[in-house]
């Protein structure tokens, strides 16, 4: 058995890769990280656009958006969204939103970037799959961007593709628009099983010695979680969404009642992955935030088995929840109770994992850089959607709240404190990692808070517009009498969000400024204690000069008698303390 | 990393009996209790599944974890099914 | 063992949690993500079928001896593609190489075999647009077919390689490709009784 400190590298570096085998077509894990969060950056761009032109549409009906009078017609009217146009951006807007943005961003920008790092290991088991995945959701990306541009439009019958609405071009009047949203997805799919046997293979078999599962940073375990989450789930969509696509194209029946098809069909196989996917979005953000906050806290996380065993009770209670996205559906009404009951439970395990957070927090010698703002910023707003998710876990109370804005609000509440604030915090965290610069301090401020500020009052309006009855999925809510009154509300939301895209400016300009002309960082420069720190920033082509080997727990930081107030992973013990 | 003890022998024979067995699944046609035919073809199935498993898979030699990727998403589907039981199948 | 594996996997050897090689963990993986796909659709079939009570006059028009043909050609290349497996761990190339082609040429006869059998199906006026049985027999068969070409590929390209350099990984490659040939078989022992027999 050869000793554990031997060097990495089984090839040869005599050969100078081209500048496109380098930077293009890169298998170097690293690379893909980056290029998967440069394609999320892009693709949400695309969505934030489209969630412009819907609040603009809802805060004033029918009137032209400033700025798109060139728009053509059909799509847009002398800068007024049209019905079908606004069906079109609400389906884009969670579709992108979802699987272009959270998931790239989240799983194959940050998984694919620390995963390797974290276990000590000098890239992913498959380098070669894992740039195949990158172009698979490259390609994908580019499908459903070109979507919009079909006769017919973009896919227009929400991003959760209800039959038979999605099932019969006639209805929705798009016809390769949808068609090829189901490409665009089929392909999505088919590059994060790529991506979740990766990772899944180097964090099981490519840990460093001494890296056992219960000393790994618990991003890895988040990811890993995700991974399965994803690859268990999806299996039944990807089924159900060659069934649409036939259905679509061939003519055959799965979702067609009058030929004995069933609608309800599509709407179980999607939300048995629906719900467990956005537990996959949710988790990685969650990652972030379990890593940002020892670091800046200077203490160990409180609880880091209970948070283990919670992720892995969570992932399996998603599962059996899916349901409670369908209680209005026409389901048995005698299904309604045991998924009230599931989803009541799975808050328990995700109680669990934010109280363990906070608590995180006691006796910790406490500092708020960005990421840490954007991190606590999270963990409070996420605190508001994991609470209005219980009500409309109650089937008796979703039968009201079903279909509106409640809805809307309760699921951006758990969705943009995970992606985009742990997104962000990560970002802020790990940018000296990935660059080898630091971000600007002070812009990452205002970014912060105009971001929370701005967040806060698109979202809370939302939650009174719902419980007022305000439907969602519906192009003009003011042509109803009853719901005339929250006009003001609609329109305090669109300028919040106009407020919002604005504070996102300073992160713009603060990502590209570092790029080239921020602070050179340090290996180190948050005293942290994994083992991604423990290289250079950024790290060379096979991460580690060797093998390291793993002392400890990640989170030793403030220990008792020691000089400094953390002990990195891969450091053995100083003489005091005998681990 | 998959050590077979007597690969050649062991093979033949294991593809004789996926043949026979699927005779009898065949054969089972003829049994006239729909409901009977249908559980003991199913069963004659899960028999030649299981012996591709053990004997051409090595599914024995290989680390416990493939046991549960093999039966979580198999029991999973299955639960999938059953619980859309009311909602599809017995609308 | 070890001592090959360092060779090949330099960064792998004493880390190995499972003791197993990358590549098999990764397949092994990937089944199970594939058992959800096809456990889904025939899922659906199953309760489609109940609620429509049984489809058995549609199912009269199914080809059933085709199909049992078809099977004896399917499991006959697990066998060999197994053969080639061991030939490969004994290291005879020569043997792993015509047992490789064997399995290539039994996963292509079973495709022709099913093109037929759709040929003959689409003449009588099954499409998969006729009804919903169909829309599932089509769908569910050309999904499989879809892996069987997949194998295919992947099989040719190894009977390829099994010549050159390299030959330490490409018998581990073997081992993996049967993995998921042998998972296309299994898929089929379930669909042959599901859509032909039962």
């Amino acid at each position: 058995m050869q000793a554990v400190a031997e060097p990495l590298h089984g090839h040869a570096h005599g050969e100078e890769l081209s500048f496109w085998r380098k930077y293009v077509f890169s298998v170097d894990h690293k690379v893909i990280g980056r290029q998967y969060m440069s394609l999320a950056l892009f693709m949400m761009l695309i969505g934030a656009l489209t969630a412009l032109l819907i609040r603009w549409q809802l805060a004033w009906p029918e009137t032209p958006v400033p700025g798109f009078a060139w728009v053509p017609e059909p799509t847009m009217f002398a800068g007024v969204v049209p019905p079908e146009f606004y069906n079109a951006l609400i389906t884009m807007h969670g579709t992108i939103m979802v699987f272009f943005v959270a998931m790239p961003f989240l799983l194959g920008g940050f998984g694919n970037f620390l995963i390797p790092l974290m276990v000590g290991a000098e890239d992913m088991a498959f380098p070669r799959l894992n740039m195949m995945s990158f172009w698979t959701i490259f390609t994908a990306s580019m499908i459903l961007v070109a979507s919009f541009f079909v006769p017919g439009g973009a896919a227009a019958a929400g991003w959760t593709g209800y039959a038979p609405l999605s099932a019969d071009p006639q209805f929705t009047g798009v016809n390769w628009g949808i068609n090829l949203w189901l490409i665009a997805l089929a392909l999505e799919f088919a590059s994060f099983l790529m991506g979740g046997v990766n990772f899944l293979t180097t964090a099981i078999n490519m840990r460093a010695p001494g890296l056992s599962l219960m000393r790994l940073p618990l991003m890895v375990w988040m990811q890993l979680t995700a991974a399965v989450l994803f690859m268990l789930s999806v299996g039944p969509l990807v089924g159900g969404a060659v069934m649409l696509l036939f259905d679509r194209t061939i003519g055959t029946a799965f979702f067609q009642p009058a030929r004995g098809g069933d609608a309800l069909l599509w709407q179980h196989l999607f939300w048995f992955f629906g719900h467990p996917e956005v537990y996959v979005v949710m988790l990685p953000g969650f990652g972030v935030l379990l890593e940002v906050f020892p670091v800046f806290t200077r203490r160990p996380i409180f609880g880091y088995k209970a948070i283990i065993y919670s992720t892995i009770g969570a992932g399996v209670l998603s599962f059996v929840v899916w349901a409670h996205h369908m209680f209005v559906s026409g389901i048995d009404p005698r299904l309604a109770t045991p998924f009230s009951v599931t989803t009541i439970l799975i808050s328990v395990p995700f109680a669990i994992m934010v109280f363990s957070m906070v608590a995180s927090f006691r006796g910790g010698s406490i500092s708020y850089p960005a990421p840490m703002l954007f991190a606590v910023g999270a963990l409070a707003t996420f605190l508001i959607g994991g609470v209005t998710g219980i009500f409309l876990g109650s089937a008796a109370v979703d039968i009201y709240l079903h279909g509106t804005y409640f809805v809307v609000a309760h699921f951006h509440y758990t969705l943009f404190p995970a992606v985009l604030f742990g997104g962000f915090a990560g970002i802020y965290f790990w940018f000296p990692k990935m660059f080898g610069r630091m971000m600007n301090e002070t812009l990452g401020k205002i970014h912060f808070w105009i971001t929370v500020v701005g967040f806060n009052c698109v979202f809370i309006p939302l939650f009174l517009a719902g419980a007022a009855g305000n439907v969602r999925r519906v192009y003009n809510p003011m042509q109803y009498d009853f719901l005339k009154h929250l006009a003001p509300i609609h329109q305090f939301a669109t300028i919040a969000t106009v407020v919002l895209l604005i504070g996102q400016i300073p992160f713009v300009i603060n990502f590209f400024w570092s790029l080239f002309a921020g602070q050179p960082a340090t290996d180190n420069p948050w005293k942290a204690n994994t083992l991604e720190w423990a290289t250079a920033s950024p790290p060379p082509h096979g991460n580690f000069e060797k093998v390291p080997t793993v002392y400890r727990d990640p989170y030793e930081y403030s220990l008792p008698g020691l000089a400094e107030d953390y002990l990195p992973q891969g450091v053995p013990a100083p003489a005091p303390r005998g681990v | 990393m998959s050590s077979v003890a007597k690969p050649s022998v062991g093979y033949l024979t294991i593809w004789v009996w996926l043949l026979v067995l699927l005779a009898a699944g065949v054969a089972l046609l003829a049994v006239p209790s729909k409901t009977l035919a249908v559980v003991l073809i199913f069963t004659v199935a899960s028999v030649k599944a299981f012996l591709v498993l053990r004997h051409y898979m090595h599914v024995r030699h290989q680390p416990l974890m493939v046991y549960a990727l093999l039966a979580v998403p198999l029991l999973l589907a299955i639960a999938l099914t059953i619980v859309l039981l009311p909602d599809i199948a017995f609308r | 063992m070890s001592s090959v594996a360092i060779a090949e996997h330099p960064h792998a050897d004493s880390r190995e949690f499972t003791a197993q090689p990358l590549g098999k963990v990764g397949v092994w993986w990937f089944l199970a993500s594939e058992i959800m796909v096809f456990g889904g659709l025939i899922g659906s079939y199953i309760l489609s079928r109940i609620a429509a009570g049984g489809w058995v006059a549609e199912r009269a028009h199914v080809n059933t001896r085709i199909a049992i043909i078809n099977t004896i050609v399917l499991v006959t290349s697990s066998f060999t593609v197994v053969k080639a497996h061991a030939a490969a761990e004994a290291d005879d190339r020569e043997r792993t190489r015509w047992f490789m082609l064997a399995t290539v040429l039994l996963g292509c006869t079973f495709l022709c075999i099913k093109g037929f059998e759709y040929s003959r199906e689409i003449e009588h006026g099954f499409t998969p647009a006729t009804s919903l049985f169909w829309s599932f027999y089509y769908t569910m068969t050309g999904l499989h077919g879809l892996h069987v070409l997949v194998g295919i590929i992947i099989n040719f390209a190894l009977f390829l390689a099994v010549g050159g350099g390299g030959w330490p990984r490409i018998k581990h490659r073997i081992e993996y490709a049967g993995l998921y040939w042998h998972f296309v078989d299994v898929v089929w022992i379930f669909l042959f009784p599901l859509l032909y027999l039962a």
